[in-house]
């Protein structure tokens, strides 16, 4: 039986679909502006297999920016926090970046990494950390005083301590944020396939609208809706078991 | 009032989509004309951009709206969805579109000769004939009309493409600057003066491969209509058209030369005076190369060559008979 997130997406895609025929339909379009039915079903057998590869070197990225993502923003957040001046010289720093767009960003990013996977891998990460960035430091800066208040009137409140604490008891809130941001890990990818690579479904879209072939776009959007469904199911399962760990869904660091 | 009531929601939410949708699809009445240009105003596009600024529209009674181009911005779907009256687009789109039931047809073509060449340093990587491309490195837009016109290329003077290497192209020139690539795709009248002037700059030679002089003679930018407008609104059709032929006639006059670069200015504030003259030179050898070519003349046979080109590379499944869509501008 299929999963709710997979034929939650089916619904999701099946509608836009529709959607679409309605308005090529409904305004007489051409096949050149919207193609129809038969056109993409076709074109899905002709290339499905061929975009699925493609697909899976993109989320294979994908995924790997992500973990990148997370230990930066954890590692970016955790320095953020701190009062003094490298602190709040590492956090603008990193906000700085995040204002950049990433097409302007491209040229310096080739020059120092060419255009194969590093490149690919930084601009995932670049346009995927910002959010997790944001809620770590969120997490990390807020105190959880009835917990931290006993080790601070007995002097033993470090601030590593005080770090571990505070993830722990959000640990719900800190896998929320880790699976939802898998969706900015996978666009981040797709973004730096179109501008910075060839490989990768975002390199296919590319040509595709160069092309002007909207069927082979819908194929590729199947199949990325798909597989980041699976990646995201796959995150909710591990965070599911992280939550049911004993003494973390009482939420008791005590 | 309340939002409780999820049918009232859900009946809300219908109505707006269908507000948006009426808006975005151009329902509206409009007095305008709107015109979709191919690319950023630049000087490709300056008796566009002249016919507009110098009131040549007006003096036809036309209030037109010039609209930037740009890489997602297809002027033939702009002209299906009700959004544009004319556009500009190259062949291989019309022709892409046509095979797959556009009603549109070509009223105009703007360069006579593609300006589109391959930059290259001469020293580096010696280029006297097609052959000579055997071993290199050359640049090509995957889905691109150069990807085409490369192609096309190679069978002509049966060079396979296992004799070199191609390689994707972006819209950075980084690997080029990097002597990544041999030869890179670059539109010879905009970007050469931009692009070669800085690898002159930096002491290297350049020169530019040109395939239009080695036979493969394809169709650039192009002014369109839909069929709608043409059936319907011949009057206007044939207005806009006088006065964008005028824009273009004036612009290319070499008496007219600092007007027009004025006029590019206005629109294009990034590129320095003596690009713009220089980019208006070269862009004057592409729109008219010789005098007794008018301008907009449809050169068919490279019409046809185009369309025989992408019947070769299957990039359409039939021949369309494009002569029948070709309905020059008097």
């Amino acid at each position: 039986m299929l999963h709710k997130r997979i034929y939650q997406f089916l619904i999701v895609y099946a509608v836009g679909l529709s959607v679409l025929f309605l308005v090529k339909y409904g305004l007489n379009l051409s096949d050149y502006v919207i193609p129809p039915p038969k056109e993409v079903w076709i074109t899905g057998q002709k290339y499905w297999l061929e975009y699925l590869r493609e697909v899976l070197d993109t989320l294979s990225v994908a995924v790997f920016g992500h973990i990148l993502s997370i230990l930066l923003a954890a590692v970016v957040a955790v320095i953020g926090r701190l009062t003094n001046w490298v602190g709040s010289f590492i956090k603008m720093g990193a906000y700085n970046i995040q204002s950049y767009p990433i097409v302007a960003v491209a040229p310096i990013i080739f020059i120092l990494f060419g255009d194969g996977i590093a490149a690919r891998l930084l601009i995932t990460v670049m346009i995927c950390y910002f959010p997790l960035l944001l809620s770590f430091i969120g997490i990390f800066s807020e105190p959880v005083y009835h917990i931290e208040h006993f080790y601070t009137a007995t002097h033993r409140l470090t601030w590593g301590l005080s770090l571990r604490i505070r993830v722990f008891e959000n640990i719900a809130k800190l896998v929320t944020v880790i699976s939802g941001s898998a969706t900015v890990a996978m666009v981040g990818t797709i973004v730096a396939e179109f501008i910075a690579a060839d490989d990768g479904i975002g390199y296919r879209i590319r040509i595709a609208l160069y092309q002007s072939d909207l069927s082979k776009i819908l194929t590729a959007l199947f199949l990325i809706g798909i597989c980041t469904s699976l990646y995201l199911l796959s995150l909710e399962y591990i965070g599911l078991r992280i939550r049911k760990r004993p003494g973390i869904s009482a939420g008791s660091f005590s | 009032m309340s939002f409780r009531n999820p049918v009232k929601v859900l009946l809300l939410s219908i109505l707006s989509g269908f507000i948006l949708l009426s808006s975005a699809f151009g329902w509206e009445e409009s007095q305008d004309i709107a015109y979709r240009l191919k690319w950023l105003a630049n000087t490709s596009t300056v008796g566009d951009l002249y016919a507009d600024a110098r009131g040549m529209f007006a003096e036809n009674g036309l209030k037109v709206l010039v609209k930037p181009g740009g890489p997602e911005r297809d002027a033939i779907k702009e002209l299906e969805l009700g959004r544009a009256q004319f556009g500009v687009a190259s062949a291989d789109q019309i022709i892409r579109a046509l095979s797959k039931g556009a009603k549109i047809y070509v009223l105009a073509q703007i360069f006579q000769v593609n300006p589109l060449q391959w930059i290259y340093r001469p020293d580096k990587s010696p280029l006297d004939k097609p052959a000579d491309l055997k071993g290199k490195i050359v640049g090509i837009t995957y889905g691109g009309i150069d990807e085409n016109i490369m192609k096309a290329l190679l069978s002509k003077y049966r060079i396979s493409e296992s004799d070199l290497t191609l390689y994707s192209v972006r819209y950075d020139f980084t690997p080029f600057y990097q002597r990544k690539v041999d030869l890179w795709p670059i539109y010879r009248n905009a970007q050469g003066p931009i692009i070669g002037n800085k690898i002159r700059d930096a002491g290297e030679k350049i020169d530019y491969f040109d395939p239009d002089a080695h036979g493969i003679h394809t169709v650039a930018n192009s002014v369109i209509t839909s069929e709608e407008v043409l059936n319907h609104h011949p009057q206007m059709a044939a207005r806009f058209m006088s006065a964008l032929i005028k824009g273009w006639e004036l612009s290319m006059d070499p008496v007219n030369a600092e007007k027009a670069v004025q006029t590019i200015r206005q629109f294009d504030r990034d590129t320095d005076e003596d690009i713009i003259r220089e980019q208006l030179a070269l862009t004057r050898q592409f729109v008219k190369p010789r005098k007794d070519v008018p301008f907009g003349r449809i050169d068919v046979p490279a019409w046809k060559q185009t369309e025989e080109m992408m019947v070769a590379q299957k990039l359409i499944l039939r021949p369309i008979g494009i002569d029948k869509y070709l309905k020059q501008a008097k």
